[in-house]
C-alpha cells in the first residue's frame, strides 16, 4: 500500500515536501494510525500526534486524501492510493503532521467553556430534568480534535476573529445548559460580525466531524436564541 | 461600518429582506403573467397606485441593503488590509447609493 506523506521540519527544511512510503501487507481492519505506527518503524523521524487510539482523545486529526479525519478511526481499506497525508490545514505546522493548536484553544477558551452559576453551591449537585439534560446531547461529545475548525474556510481567513465551529459548538453547549446563568452575556459576546457571523453555513464542519456532531445546527440554535430574545 | 451594522442585526436584515424580496418577486411575476400591461399607459397606470409604487420602492431599498450586507460579508472575509478594505467598501457604497438614486429617479419619472 502506497502512502505520500507531508514532511516538514521548519528548523532544517526550506519548504515542505511530500515523501513516498510503502507498506507491504495491511492486516484486515487496520486503521490508518496502525499503518502510521508501522511506517514510523521504517522511518523514526516521521512525526505525528497520537494517544488513545480509539477516537476519544482527539490527538491524531489529519488531512487524509483531502478530508480531515482521525487516523485512529479511519480504516486503511477503501482509501484511494497513494494515501495522501497532510497536517490539518490552516494552522502553523510544528513538524510533519503536527500542528500548533494554540489559536484553536484560544478560541475555545474565548467562549468560557465552563458553567457560570452564581447560586450558593448545593449540598450534593445541581439537578437538571432529563429533558434539559437531553438538550446537551450532540454538544458535550466534542473531543476538540480540530477537524471541523480547520476544514472551515471562514476559520482559515480569520482564525483570530472567527471562533470556528468547534468553539461555537461549545458555546451552544453552555447556552443550552439549564444550569448556566450567563446565557445573555454569552449571546452578547457573539453578536459582533466576526465571532459567530463569519459562518456562511457551508457545513464543511458537519461533513468532517469524526463524532458525527453538527456544529452548523449548533450555530443555527445560537442565532435562534439571539432572535428569540430580541423580539 | 461593520460595527454599526452588527453581525446579528445585519443577519436579521439580510433574512427579512430576502423573505420580502421572494414574496414580492412572485407578486410581480404573477401580475405580469396574468395581467400583462399591453401599452406604456397600462404600465404607468399600474405604477400610479400608491401600494404598487411604495412596495416597489421598498423592494429596491431592501435589495440594496441585502446587496450591501452580502458584499460587506465577502469583503470582511477576504480583504484584511484596512486601507484596501475601506477603499473597497467605499467604492461599493458609492455604487449602491448611485443605483439607489437611479432607481428613485426612474420610479418618480414613471409614477408622475
Amino acid at each position: 500500500m502506497k502512502f505520500s506523506i507531508y514532511r516538514y521540519d521548519p528548523e532544517s527544511d526550506e519548504s515542505p515536501r511530500m515523501v513516498d512510503y510503502e507498506l507491504e501487507s495491511i492486516p484486515r481492519g487496520m486503521m490508518l494510525l496502525g499503518a502510521l505506527l508501522e511506517l514510523k518503524k521504517q522511518d523514526e523521524t516521521l512525526s505525528f500526534r497520537r494517544s488513545c487510539g480509539e477516537g476519544v482523545c482527539g490527538s491524531d486529526g489529519m488531512n487524509v486524501n483531502g478530508k480531515n479525519r482521525l487516523a485512529c478511526l479511519t480504516p486503511v481499506e477503501g482509501l484511494a492510493e497513494p494515501i495522501m497525508l497532510r497536517p490539518l490545514p490552516g494552522l502553523p505546522v510544528i513538524r510533519d503532521l503536527i500542528i500548533d493548536m494554540s489559536q484553536f484553544y484560544r478560541q475555545y477558551r474565548a467562549v468560557k467553556p465552563w458553567l457560570v452559576n452564581n447560586d450558593p453551591e448545593p449540598e450534593y449537585e445541581r439537578l437538571q430534568s432529563p429533558q434539559d439534560r437531553d438538550k446537551l446531547d450532540g454538544l458535550y461529545e466534542c473531543i476538540l480534535c480540530a477537524c471541523c475548525s480547520t476544514s472551515c474556510p471562514s476559520f482559515w481567513w480569520n482564525p483570530d476573529k472567527f471562533l470556528g465551529p468547534a468553539a461555537l459548538l461549545q458555546a451552544n453547549r453552555y447556552i443550552q445548559d439549564s444550569r448556566d446563568q450567563a446565557t445573555d452575556e454569552r449571546l452578547d459576546a457573539l453578536e459582533d460580525p466576526y465571532k459567530l457571523f463569519r459562518c456562511h453555513t457551508i457545513m464543511n464542519c458537519v461533513d468532517v466531524c469524526p463524532k458525527d456532531l453538527n456544529p452548523t445546527a449548533a450555530i443555527g440554535h445560537i442565532k435562534q436564541m439571539m432572535l428569540k430574545r430580541s423580539v | 461600518m461593520s460595527r454599526k451594522l452588527s453581525g446579528f442585526k445585519a443577519w436579521v436584515v439580510q433574512r427579512v429582506s430576502a423573505i420580502y424580496m421572494g414574496i414580492y418577486l412572485v407578486y410581480v411575476l404573477q401580475h405580469f403573467i396574468l395581467v400583462p400591461p399591453v401599452t406604456y399607459q397600462d404600465l404607468t397606470m399600474w405604477l400610479a397606485s400608491p401600494v404598487v409604487i411604495i412596495s416597489m420602492a421598498l423592494f429596491f431599498l431592501l435589495l440594496l441593503l441585502h446587496a450591501w450586507i452580502g458584499v460587506r460579508d465577502v469583503v470582511i472575509d477576504y480583504v484584511h488590509h484596512l486601507g484596501l478594505r475601506l477603499a473597497v467598501l467605499a467604492l461599493i457604497a458609492v455604487l449602491l447609493v448611485g443605483c439607489g438614486f437611479s432607481v428613485l429617479r426612474s420610479l418618480i419619472l414613471v409614477a408622475t
